[in-house]
């Protein structure tokens, strides 16, 4: 079927254009059909993966149209391993934002509804948009729904966050914007007969000049580090997700800030090389401020939604950092992190958003003892804790361990230091556990919380099966990404793909111990194939290669 | 030796519109006058004649006439179009609105054609004579038309103003034309074309004849730092003549720029007086932009906006060339769609009209009356730039080619400023949908005329933000045909 990646890209917003002519007094249709949209989005999506072939590197299911000729600006969508799962995320998160907002929105649930499907298109378009143009438009219309997400429905200081939130966006994007231009321009001039496009392909192999590169690598950069955030770029985020709704939070720490990493993923390393091997030490400098940062303040945060809000910006710090440290596990690490960021944080912000509807509190210090009165919840939450810990053989350990593991090849000093942020995760979210589920309940109104309902389990539950899947069998997703980020390490060396896997492989196997193990994990995994073992059934033993990665540094 | 005819033929062709127009405004008087009963007849008959007009603009023949003064062609055609679109969708929200306020009559939609009819000679005119004649012909038009409110006291003192201003501003032009023909000996523009081939750049009259032409057209561009009867104007005028005068005469304006700075070719650039239009381009992004933050009037808010626009125009404006001038001419439909659109808005706003319709009457508006919150919505993310509207793919050409033309700087400045513009873009769109109106909330009274201009507006601002290829197609094609005479 050709238009497969058209359909899921328009499905959302064509179901949003015909919600806006039902009636608004009718909540229940209107959620019933935003969720159907979503639905069906998410299934047009499986087809995605059931076509996508795993061996091939480059962009597949290719469709492209002429759109602006005269610019050489087209629509061009298509899908390779580094955004394939990320539109999955997409797809997934939002009938799940769906289902968990259906009690909790009470005001003007249409446009919630029509928001969050016009969000829904917007990423898809994000993620599968292979013009640069095309992709700066979606980047851009997401902002407008998440303005009026946390602007219309979000808390007490919902505006001062919703402006802050946008504006800071924003300039990243139009200097983007300007970056954008200049690289067509520059395109015109460095290729012979001049054909101006913005096909990314095309601007995949262009060698700029070093001055130049650098200019549009901080045009870049920046917007992308705004979107991620990046230490000290973050301070929009707290307040962006403390006054968002709980849907809010979840499409913006689920999907939105991978645009900042994809961004840099898609955009910024292969369009300039130099320049981003050239500068990756001062962001992964920043990256791991913003982990250590990140964490500390999550640590000391007597609200859980701020708490969660910052562990993203150390989440997030991880992948920036597996980005920079280019090389092949710590990017496939990466972007595995990305997806895993999405669903353990996003069923976090979930599951806070369910006890903030009871009690209408977010306060650790208004909660104790809770997992006697909703237990089935309280497992849900432990879950989603411990996947945002790392703990091995649920999804973010994966993630995180690759990421450590392939930094550590190439900036050992920084990697170390990261790794600190991994046990600090694990006293922030045990204490928040701790604080909430158990010890004595010192408050009555906690002693007759309703338990977790089944909108809410219904939306929670996809996220869980998604964490254990990637935790026990990441290779399902390695797989299909592999060859991508082998095709763009090579871009970003100027090599030929094959030669850059053994190099890569070969200089990992005599650097390090802990590169070692990496690589007989990696090479067991593509010996495995399809069945085989994983590495979530290794847990303990990558544990302890976790731990010895501090050790050696030592 | 031969003389040249005076009138060529087909002469007729080439001012069909505004033969049409002339004759409409006098009709529309007529008709007021032999039938004040059948008042509620005059703004449809308005809307059909500014749309026949419309449709003789595919009559017109193309190339030069009178004389060597006056060029009709695809270029002129574009124009003509948005000068007609601006009085049209001015003409359907004027219906509402001088009903509302008690005052319609026939000279109001007159004095909008003949008004547009001097926008068509600036736009055509070969001769700086001509663009003057018409420049005068809409000023008087303009003088009449913003103190067409007459029992208000601000609508008197906003006409005071631009009549006042306006005859400064028109001195100006005449003396610049003046110095112009003491250097060359013609105030015709091939003649002035021909004088730059091997004019000296540093002639210091050529200079100061510049300076007056420019300060005189800043003045109706609205261009900082002639920008300061803007506001004051716009917020006395009545609000649908505001709307039309925030976009029509500036692109009339812009028009005549067009071909008098190609007409300068070289010369402009050597002697430095581009640098001149960059500062102010600059001032108008920085000065608009900044104090648009600080109004809480919207007719005030738009007006600086309106400065800035201007700014981002001229940016265009540094390099004549095929693609500036297109980008000028797609920015020109882009802007008449958008800032109509929100004007539109705030005329439909039910309040007495000495009090300045503010943020907090739009307050919870998306919400009580989702179509106009939906309208102004989408026009304020046209001007701030935002895709998927018309005003991002215009913004976008703008930016290329000043890029393209080695004005990267100024383009920078442009971005940054825009910015800043989100700012007060957004806060109407929060005013709009996240704040509760409160006890006296302000009625939108509208009808269907209202609501046909806002729908025109919306579909054109999305059309072209979506689907901007063949906009570009006719507006590159007739940039091309204007410079080079293709």
């Amino acid at each position: 079927m050709t238009g497969l990646l058209t359909v899921v890209l328009f499905l959302p917003i064509a179901g949003a254009i015909l919600l806006v002519f039902l009636p608004k007094d009718i909540p229940g249709p209107i959620k019933g059909g935003g969720l159907l949209v979503s639905l069906l989005t998410f299934l047009a999506s499986l087809a995605i993966v059931g076509r996508f072939h795993d061996g091939i590197g480059g962009f597949q299911l290719v469709e492209s149209h002429a759109w602006i000729p005269q610019w050489g600006i087209n629509y061009t969508v298509g899908v390779y391993g580094i955004s394939l799962w990320l539109v999955l995320l997409t797809t997934l998160l939002t009938p799940v934002v769906i289902l968990a907002s259906w009690n909790s929105i009470h005001k003007h649930p249409k446009e919630y509804v029509i928001s969050m499907l016009v969000m829904e298109s917007a990423m898809i378009g994000a993620f599968l948009a292979m013009d640069l143009v095309l992709f700066y438009v979606f980047f851009e219309l997401m902002l407008l729904p998440m303005y009026l997400i946390i602007g219309v429905w979000g808390g007490k200081n919902r505006i001062y966050a919703a402006i802050k939130f946008f504006l800071f966006t924003i300039a990243g994007s139009l200097l983007m914007l300007l970056g954008i231009i200049y690289l067509g321009f520059q395109q015109v001039h460095l290729t012979a007969g001049g054909v101006p496009t913005f096909e990314i392909t095309q601007l995949y192999g262009l060698s700029l000049p070093p001055h130049i590169q650098t200019i549009l690598f901080f045009a870049f950069a920046l917007a992308f580090a705004i979107k991620v955030p990046l230490f000290p770029l973050h301070t929009w985020l707290p307040d962006a997700h403390v006054e968002a709704p709980t849907g809010g939070s979840i499409i913006l720490a689920g999907v939105m800030l991978k645009m900042g990493t994809y961004g840099f993923l898609r955009f910024v390393l292969p369009f300039f090389p130099d320049a981003s091997i050239h500068y990756a030490p001062l962001l992964i400098c920043l990256s791991v401020i913003g982990i250590i940062y990140g964490a500390l303040v999550a640590w000391v945060q007597p609200d859980m939604k701020k708490l969660v809000a910052y562990s993203s910006v150390s989440h997030l710090g991880f992948c920036v950092m597996g980005i920079f440290a280019i090389n092949q596990a710590s990017i496939e690490g990466s972007i595995l992190q990305m997806v895993n960021h999405g669903l353990s944080t996003g069923a976090l912000f979930l599951l806070v958003g369910v006890v903030y509807e009871r009690r209408h509190t977010r306060m650790l210090a208004d909660y104790g003892g809770i997992a006697r009165t909703m237990p089935v919840y309280t497992v849900f939450f432990v879950i989603a804790m411990l996947s945002s810990v790392g703990l091995p053989g649920l999804n973010g350990f994966v993630g995180e361990f690759l990421i450590l593991a392939g930094s550590f090849q190439t900036h050992p000093g920084y990697a170390t230091v990261a790794a600190i942020g991994v046990i600090l995760a694990a006293i922030y979210l045990l204490w928040l556990i701790q604080a909430v589920f158990f010890g004595p309940i010192t408050k009555d109104e906690n002693r007759s919380i309703p338990d977790i309902a089944w909108n809410e389990i219904a939306a929670v539950v996809p996220l869980i099966i998604m964490i254990v899947w990637i935790g026990i069998h990441p290779n399902t997703f390695l797989r299909r990404m592999e060859p991508s980020v082998q095709q763009l390490l090579a871009t970003v060396r100027g090599e030929q793909p094959e030669k850059v896997m053994t190099a890569s492989l070969a200089a990992a196997a005599t650097r390090s111990p802990v590169a070692q193990t990496l690589l007989s994990v990696r090479s067991g995994a593509r010996m495995r194939g399809r069945q085989g073992l994983s590495v979530g059934v290794q847990g303990p033993k990558g544990a302890q290669t976790e731990v010895s990665v501090l050790r050696v540094t030592r | 030796m031969t003389l040249t005819p005076l009138l060529e033929p087909h002469w007729m062709n080439a001012v069909l519109p505004e033969i049409i127009l002339s004759i409409s405004g006098i009709l529309m008087i007529l008709f007021d006058a032999f039938a004040p009963k059948a008042r509620g007849a005059m703004a449809p008959l308005a809307v059909l004649l500014l749309m026949v007009a419309a449709a003789s603009e595919s009559m017109v023949a193309g190339g030069v006439f009178f004389g060597g003064t006056w060029e009709t062609g695809a270029l002129t055609q574009i124009f003509d179009l948005v000068f007609l679109l601006t009085a049209l969708l001015a003409t359907l929200f004027s219906r509402e609105y001088l009903r509302r306020e008690q005052i319609e009559g026939g000279e109001f939609y007159a004095l909008l054609m003949w008004g547009t009819v001097g926008m068509m000679m600036m736009a055509k005119g070969l001769d700086l004579l001509i663009v003057v004649l018409g420049l005068e012909m809409l000023s008087i038009c303009i003088f009449v038309l913003v103190g067409y409110h007459r029992r208000i006291a601000i609508s008197n003192e906003a006409s005071l103003k631009y009549f006042l201003m306006g005859a400064f501003a028109t001195g100006f032009i005449l003396y610049g034309t003046a110095l112009f023909y003491g250097a060359c000996g013609s105030t015709k523009l091939s003649d002035l074309a021909n004088f730059f081939q091997t004019a000296d750049p540093h002639n210091p009259l050529l200079t100061v004849a510049f300076i007056l032409l420019m300060a005189g057209l800043g003045f109706k561009l609205a261009l900082a730092p002639f920008h300061a009867w803007a506001p004051d104007v716009y917020q006395g005028a009545p609000t649908p003549v505001a709307a039309w005068l925030s976009v029509a005469p500036k692109v009339a304006t812009l028009m005549a720029l067009v071909r008098i700075f190609w007409a300068m070719g070289p010369v402009a650039q050597h002697a430095g007086w581009m640098h001149i239009v960059a500062v102010l381009s600059i001032l108008s992004m920085i000065i608009g932009n900044a104090v648009a933050i600080a109004q809480r009037d919207l007719k005030r808010m738009l007006a600086y906006s309106g400065i800035a626009h201007v700014g981002y125009m001229m940016i265009a404006m540094l390099t004549v060339r095929e693609d500036s001038v297109a980008a000028v001419a797609v920015y020109a439909v882009t802007y008449a769609l958008m800032n109509v659109g929100a004007f539109g808005v705030v005329s439909m706003l039910a309040k007495n009209q000495n009090d300045p319709q503010t943020l907090d009457d739009i307050a919870g508006l998306g919400f009580r009356r989702p179509f106009y919150g939906l309208a102004l919505s989408v026009c304020m993310f046209s001007l701030s730039g935002l895709p998927p509207t018309a005003g991002f793919v215009s913004k976008f050409y703008i930016f290329k080619t000043a890029v393209e033309s080695g004005h990267s700087t100024v383009a920078l400045i442009g971005i940054l400023t825009s910015i800043v513009s989100v700012y007060y873009y957004l806060r109407v769109v929060y005013f709009l949908y996240m704040k509760e109106g409160g006890e006296g909330e302000t009625a939108i009274d509208s009808g269907v005329f209202g609501v046909a201009a806002l729908t025109i507006s919306i579909v054109g601002i999305l059309l072209i933000g979506i689907y901007p290829t063949p906009l570009f197609e006719r507006a590159g094609a007739a940039a091309r045909a204007l410079l080079l005479g293709q």
